[in-house]
């Protein structure tokens, strides 16, 4: 007996679920082969490095099911209203891309690779676009796009007037070829990281100035699905830079690299030519070449925190180890890099927001694991990762790894 | 959810059992929890898919929820990794699906008496990854490895690439606690004991359980065999201009006795000019190179190093080419993930296409492996002749025995299928090419399955067949 007949809700058929919604439809086209390549492989070995996978162990959370469910909306079995709600349990790290066999054997020769980051982001904004909300992540964008940066103080508003705050004292200009771009939770939040920042620019020599009206990135909203808004904050900002004459932007955070190298170019295409620095390649660079020196010792047994947009998404993992070894005095225990593939600090694409229990408990995972290397600190490159970790921390410090570098350079004033 | 099966006031009664939580009869939940890899009739999805799905947390809730099952009379199929390719973790006739994700703890790691306990729900290689601080291992190596769990491994009396030297999951399960289908939990090992490995008390249970398929029971707690993590592995692989040659290469490996040794794979002339298919799969080699033979070894040091020496004189004196260490080491270290790949997919015009991966598997003894060979490549080239979304994706043997790598070898040749173009006709023809395959092991004197199982349409229909006149051909 079939299950139609059955009548357990599975009546199958073209016309039930995709066949009447345009966007559905579309997006539908647009993915079914790639996600005919993952459905049809079935290794799933993304499954077991998928940070939230490992806190949930639910089926519905796997990269494998983020993509067996466009089969399923091919074949009307599922609508996006079925699915929307699954996809918030991705921090877009992008580990499951790397452990995917169609990525690492023949991708290549293929010019495929697996992007399950992009689905995320792909159904995220399909379930915006057909009215399907997370209530979590509608106010975020609502209050960034009120207070033209992320609520990242909660009750305590942010705004404008205080964007530069962080600065105070440390005379920075605004404008000029160079531009320091610093996010949101750097610059309300966690202010000792774009401190840091700055002052090594100062000490090692590098010219740079600051935004005019610094507009959040834009990423998160992209992250969350809410593409239009998105687009109006990059719109600001790139007009911003344009206005001073900017030629280069310098990034410490590792989700601005990724929206400044990956969101905005698809945005404006060849009328975007900025060059993006990320900070610590600069930074590693500036130690190299002598233009930083540094000379305090730092007498802590510390390891490090990959950041996933960088170690994942980016490949840069070698950079923050090479500044790490240049610091005098330091105990570095070092976990490889392909090791931390299954570690995230659960701070990324929105999880915070919409599930803070997990993004606690993937953290104090992390924790634990740095625990157990007998250090007292753990250094990251990602300033939206130390709050989830501080707050997970127990005995350790959670350290950014420019304000461990700023104590070695003897710019104590920075932090 | 309109449901005539799991009514409401039983969806109450799980989230009694489980806590509201773990108890899902949402749409998605319910839909990704009908599939396995391969093979699937995708368009026939809807007929797999549960009422709803638990996760329960212990023994106690998965014997609660069997119960009620019964009461219910409501079909329970059990799902663990949902890795496996007969259906074991597909539910057939709706139902409950018990989920055991989130039993993943190890409860004892016992380094006296060389033993880990665990729930079914933990997977390989994390347990591994646990187990690196003790210097041991628990040595079940499928080409799932990154992602099955011990659950589904018990479930299907799993194959592993290094069983030559450590044993399969039968062998490495040293005891189990099982929910029966009336939600009684008892244990079965060898004995009675936990812990005994060999036991001569009353009959041996264990075995009756190992492959289940979900059929029997649900496991919920297993007791492991540790190892010493090895000091030391050797891989090998060799060429060879024929398959007669690297067939006997294969045979004399195999027999040399070599106690380190974990494992034999001939790699078939269909098998070569499939990964030939683009040169990032596999580095590319000369065309008088049809057939490849690898292996590995793993052990003490002082084991390994001079076994290694008589392994590389063996496979010359056979006939191979030893194709480097680049080669051997780098594909046996990606032997979980490296010879199925969708993007292979090809139409007999040469056009490109996304396929899925199908396996069939038998054990086949060595003597006939060269005969079943030729069938099965018979039976999918007729297929191929009759439906273009078919592909031939060529064979791998290997060595099939436990501690003793000769005699039989689980034999496989992977079909790519194109499933978006799959309709009935199709799947009709490939279900009676699985009932022809499966029946050329058994005139072979072969098995249906070497570690799959033989549960699914097509090959389930010989298993009477097989089991009522083993050995005869």
């Amino acid at each position: 007996m079939s299950s139609t007949e059955r009548g357990n809700g599975m009546a199958a058929g073209p016309d039930d679920g995709t066949g009447d919604d345009g966007a559905s439809a579309a997006f539908v086209e647009e993915w079914r082969n790639a996600a005919y390549n993952c459905y049809s492989s079935g290794h799933k070995f993304c499954r077991e490095v998928c940070p939230v996978m490992q806190v949930t162990r639910n089926e519905v959370h796997t990269p494998t099911a983020f993509h067996a469910n466009v089969v399923a909306m091919e074949k009307g079995l599922l609508s996006i209203e079925d699915v929307a709600r699954d996809y918030v349990h991705c921090t877009q790290c992008g580990a499951c891309e790397l452990r995917c066999p169609n990525t690492l054997y023949t991708g290549d020769f293929y010019r495929f690779r697996t992007r399950t980051v992009q689905l995320v982001k792909a159904v995220r904004a399909l379930a915006v676009d057909s009215g399907i909300h997370q209530p979590g992540w509608q106010r975020w964008v609502e209050e960034t796009d009120r207070q033209k940066s992320e609520p990242v103080l909660g009750d305590v508003p942010v705004s404008q007037e205080h964007v530069r705050d962080w600065a105070a004292g440390l005379d920075l200009p605004v404008g000029g070829e160079t531009i320091l771009f610093c996010d949101c939770e750097g610059a309300f939040h966690r202010t000792s990281v774009p401190r840091a920042a700055a002052r090594i620019l100062q000490a090692a020599g590098v010219e740079f100035g600051l935004m005019r009206e610094q507009w959040c990135c834009g990423g998160p909203a992209a992250e969350m699905g809410y593409s239009e808004r998105a687009r109006e904050f990059a719109r600001h900002n790139v007009d911003d830079w344009r206005a001073v004459g900017a030629k280069r932007i310098i990034v410490f955070d590792p989700h601005d690299y990724i929206t400044f190298t990956e969101d905005y170019p698809s945005y404006f295409g060849d009328e975007y030519d900025f060059e993006i620095v990320l900070f610590v390649e600069l930074l590693a660079e500036l130690i190299r070449d002598g233009r930083l020196a540094l000379t305090r010792p730092v007498e802590r047994a510390v390891t490090y925190h990959d950041a996933c947009r960088l170690n994942k998404r980016k490949g840069i993992h070698a950079a923050p180890r090479e500044v790490l070894r240049a610091i005098p005095g330091l105990t570095f225990k070092d976990v490889d890099h392909v090791t931390q593939w299954s570690y995230c600090s659960g701070a990324g694409g929105g999880l915070p927001i919409e599930r803070p229990d997990l993004t606690a408990e993937i953290s104090r995972r992390r924790v634990e694991r740095a625990a157990a290397l007998d250090v007292d600190t753990l250094v990251s490159a990602c300033v939206w990762s130390e709050r989830p970790l501080t707050e997970q921390r127990g005995a350790l410090e959670v350290m950014d790894l420019l304000e461990i570098v700023a104590l070695a350079a003897g710019l104590e004033d920075a932090t | 959810m309109t449901s005539i099966l799991v009514t409401d006031p039983v969806i109450d009664e799980l989230v009694a059992i489980c806590g509201p939580d773990n108890v899902f009869a949402d749409k998605s939940s319910r839909v990704n929890r009908a599939r396995v890899p391969a093979p699937f009739p995708v368009h026939r999805w809807a007929e797999h898919v549960p009422d709803v799905v638990v996760l329960p947390t212990s023994a106690e809730q998965v014997s609660e929820v069997v119960k009620l099952a019964n009461r219910h009379r409501i079909p329970v199929v059990p799902r663990a990794g949902g890795t496996g390719l007969t259906d074991g973790a597909v539910p057939l006739r709706h139902g409950i699906v018990v989920d055991v994700k989130l039993m993943n703890k190890i409860l004892e790691v016992d380094l006296d008496d060389r033993t880990v306990t665990v729930q079914p729900g933990i997977n390989m290689l994390k347990l591994n990854e646990e187990l690196r601080q003790y210097g041991v291992i628990y040595p079940d190596d499928p080409a799932s490895y990154p992602c099955s769990l011990v659950g589904g491994r018990i479930g299907t009396s799993g194959w592993s690439l290094i069983g030559g030297r450590y044993g399969h999951t039968r062998d490495l399960v040293i005891s189990f606690q099982i929910v029966l289908p009336t939600g009684e939990l008892i244990w079965v090992g060898d004995g009675g004991g936990r812990k005994v490995r060999k036991s001569s008390t009353g009959y041996q249970l264990k075995q009756l359980f190992m492959g289940h398929q979900g059929t029997l029971g649900i496991v919920t707690e297993a007791v492991l065999e540790l190892v010493p993590r090895p000091e030391a592995e050797f891989a090998a692989f060799f060429s060879y201009p024929d398959y007669e040659t690297a067939w006997r290469s294969t045979g004399a490996l195999a027999k040399s006795g070599l106690a380190t040794l974990a494992g034999v794979v001939l790699f078939d002339e269909w098998k070569l000019d499939y990964l030939r298919r683009d040169d990032e799969a596999y580095i590319p080699q000369p065309d008088d190179v049809r057939c490849v033979v690898a292996t590995a070894m793993y052990g003490t040091t002082d084991e390994v190093r001079p076994g290694a020496k008589r392994l590389l004189r063996i496979g010359k004196e056979t006939g191979g080419a030893y194709l480097g260490d680049e080669i051997s080491q780098g594909d046996w270290a990606s032997r979980h993930d490296r010879y199925a790949t969708p993007l292979h997919g090809r139409l007999r015009d040469g056009q490109v296409v996304p396929m899925s991966w199908h396996c069939e598997d038998a054990s086949i003894n060595w003597s006939k492996l060269p005969q079943v060979r030729r069938e099965w490549h018979d039976i999918v080239a007729r297929l191929g002749d009759r439906f273009r979304i078919f592909d031939d994706w060529g064979m791998f043997a290997y060595t099939n025995g436990a501690f003793k790598p000769w005699g039989d070898y689980l034999t496989e040749i992977d079909v790519g299928i194109w499933e978006q173009e799959l309709d009935d006709a199709a799947w009709d023809a490939w279900v009676t090419a699985k009932r022809d395959i499966a029946a050329v092991a058994i005139a072979y004197g072969g098995s249906i399955s070497a570690c799959h199982g033989a549960c699914r349409e097509g090959e389930v229909d010989l298993v009477p067949e097989e089991l009522g006149g083993a050995g005869t051909s």
